[in-house]
């Protein structure tokens, strides 16, 4: 745990107040780390995942003695000391060759990890395909198929970290422009002979051609990276840390409008409440008929000597 | 040895994260780089562009520019070596240099999007200040091409030659959001830009001004520093002229092709190295050359 800090100035309390947490929280960022043993091909593959991620991402070069499965407490550390939610650590052995481990935490603690091997002879990187690529901080579409990412939980885990991890800003319209590239991710069934499937993530530029119609003949282009996955070890989130992440604010919530039902047909109805009303003073339909007549003057003298007793009260009351 | 406090010690060498490259160098300013290829969130997703200027001893360079993830990529660029082809032939990094390159880059980048017979931009520069407005293209509203200034390293001062690009190149129908501030002719005191001063600097008025000057004043230092305009035959009151032909020049075909281009070739130049290259020769030759040499020697 590190101390907290007081703001001695201004700006550093500006700072701070920024990694407070908020209502509508800002996109996450992520911290690239390489262990003390890292490849050629962890690096590079790093480096991709950190230029689709940029400007939101943060890359270190130095070597960590880090075991994110042992010990993950560095990782906290770097998480809050750098503000950032996201956390892949590369790292290369003879018994975990290419290793990638995609963290992901809460309140800059752990939430949970997922381990991931490297096919060394498929993968290609960024540079092999010499295509035109997305511009820096685009939003991918992300797509996974496979019924396997929705039924054994690694794969589920899988998916919701890397839904995570690509997502972004939120956003509520989109600019049809910037839809440059998509990812996305596949794994055949789980079988007897192969019950843990390898992933494979490919990513596509994205090419809107002129159909003659409206909207117009869409044709994808492999720009790389290109790189197969093996789930390795995986630590399952807390279930109370869970649940503690998934809370949503109170203030955020729709609040629900009193008076106002939709019946079954779908029709909406609301109900109005009026003060009570007073019949006396309720004016009645006009008419010659109702109009004050001689004849009446009696009845009329009458509510006269009321209205004025009345006045006679209320000056009483005044004076 | 006198006692000295270490105040770096080894755990923090160890742990020194070093910056960007082109921060150490001093080339880049990160924070303004971030803020200007990004998108705002609220427009995400649109791409972006840039309108960068920079000035090199003896050239300016204007190029438009977009972002991708694996490296920044030059949409149009345009250089004040160029301006030769359109009749400036001298002064080609001042003021109105630099608004003649924007004008360049703007007219060119049109011409590449296909926009250039819709957004004309201001014909005749007359200093005032004025936004690029969206066009009608084929009866149907559009938007100008939308580029953001990106100035490095340079001081924006009042005047400075950044913003005579800038102005160009805004000129020259592309729409770069900026206010009237930062040209000649702004006074800070009455907030107010003076069209004239500006109309006077983009066609070189200031440089004739002094060109009078120097010539009443110091007939020798005249000479010497403005030495190759004379020599074209170039007086101060003929550069007005000058620079309103080379913009109609410019607007006319902004992609003039080099006279002096290289015509020769590839092959021309190939043969041209080939004759000092040194030939790898066999065993047999080199013995020759050598006994050619003895028989040489004992004539």
């Amino acid at each position: 745990m590190i101390r907290t800090l007081k703001p001695r100035n201004a700006r550093s309390k500006r700072a701070l107040e920024a990694r407070e947490p908020k209502l509508v929280e800002n996109q996450k960022n992520t911290l690239f780390l390489s262990g003390t043993s890292t490849s050629d091909l962890t690096r590079s593959a790093m480096t991709d995942i950190h230029s689709l991620k940029k400007p939101n991402a943060i890359k270190f070069t130095k070597k960590n003695s880090i075991h994110p499965f042992e010990d993950a407490a560095p990782l906290e550390f770097f998480s809050s000391k750098n503000d950032t939610s996201f956390l892949v650590f590369a790292s290369h052995s003879k018994k975990r060759p290419h290793n990638l481990t995609f963290a992901r935490t809460f309140d800059h603690r752990i939430l949970d990890m997922l381990e991931l091997g490297i096919d060394e002879s498929t993968f290609r990187p960024l540079t092999f395909f010499k295509t035109s690529k997305p511009g820096i901080g685009m939003k991918p579409l992300l797509s996974f198929s496979g019924a396997i990412f929705d039924s054994i939980p690694n794969y589920q885990l899988f998916k919701s970290m890397f839904l995570d991890f690509f997502r972004g800003e939120t956003v509520d319209s989109i600019n049809v422009e910037g839809l440059q590239y998509m990812i996305h991710f596949s794994a055949p069934e789980s079988t007897e002979q192969n019950p843990t499937p390898t992933i494979h993530m490919r990513v596509h530029m994205i090419k809107t051609l002129k159909s003659g119609q409206k909207l117009p003949r869409v044709e994808v282009e492999e720009m790389g990276p290109r790189m197969d996955f093996k789930i390795r070890r995986v630590q399952e989130p807390d279930e109370a840390m869970m649940k503690e992440a998934l809370k949503k604010p109170r203030a955020l919530e729709a609040r629900s409008k009193k008076n106002i039902e939709t019946d079954i047909i779908g029709d909406k109805i609301g109900r109005i409440h009026t003060g009570k009303q007073d019949f006396g003073k309720m004016q009645s339909r006009k008419m010659k008929g109702l109009k004050r007549r001689p004849t009446d003057d009696a009845d009329e003298e009458m509510t006269l000597v009321d209205e004025d007793e009345d006045n006679s009260a209320k000056k009483a009351r005044l004076a | 040895m006198p006692f000295t406090k270490t105040v770096k010690s080894s755990a923090y060498y160890s742990r020194y994260q070093t910056k960007y490259r082109r921060r150490r160098e001093g080339k880049t300013d990160y924070y303004a780089r971030k803020r200007l290829i990004t998108q705002a969130k609220n427009k995400y997703n649109a791409p972006k562009y840039r309108l960068v200027v920079r000035f090199t001893n003896r050239d300016i360079i204007t190029q438009i520019i977009y972002s991708e993830i694996a490296g920044d990529k030059v949409f149009c660029s345009a250089y004040a070596h160029e301006l030769p082809r359109y009749g400036i032939k001298h002064g080609l990094t001042n003021w109105a240099a630099a608004y003649a390159t924007g004008l360049l880059l703007a007219r060119r980048t049109l011409v590449k999007l296909g926009l250039d017979e819709h957004f004309e931009g201001v014909v005749d520069a007359d200093g005032e200040f004025k936004l690029t407005k969206e066009a009608d293209v084929d009866d149907e509203p559009r938007r100008p091409f939308k580029a953001f200034l990106d100035v490095g390293l340079k001081k924006t001062t009042t005047g400075a030659r950044v913003f005579g690009a800038m102005k160009g190149a805004s000129d020259g129908g592309l729409y770069i959001p900026h206010s009237e501030s930062r040209f000649p002719g702004y006074d800070i005191e009455t907030k107010e830009l003076d069209a004239d001063t500006l109309r006077r600097y983009i066609f070189g008025g200031h440089v004739a001004e002094y060109m009078e000057t120097l010539a009443d004043d110091d007939e020798e230092r005249y000479k010497s520093q403005f030495q190759q305009y004379l020599d074209d035959g170039v007086e101060a009151d003929g550069l007005e002229d000058l620079y309103a032909e080379a913009h109609l020049k410019i607007r006319e075909d902004p992609n003039l092709e080099d006279p002096d281009k290289d015509t020769k070739g590839k092959d021309h130049w190939k043969a041209e190295s080939e004759k000092y290259r040194l030939k790898k020769i066999s065993r047999e030759e080199k013995k020759a050359n050598v006994q050619k040499r003895i028989a040489e020697l004992r004539k």
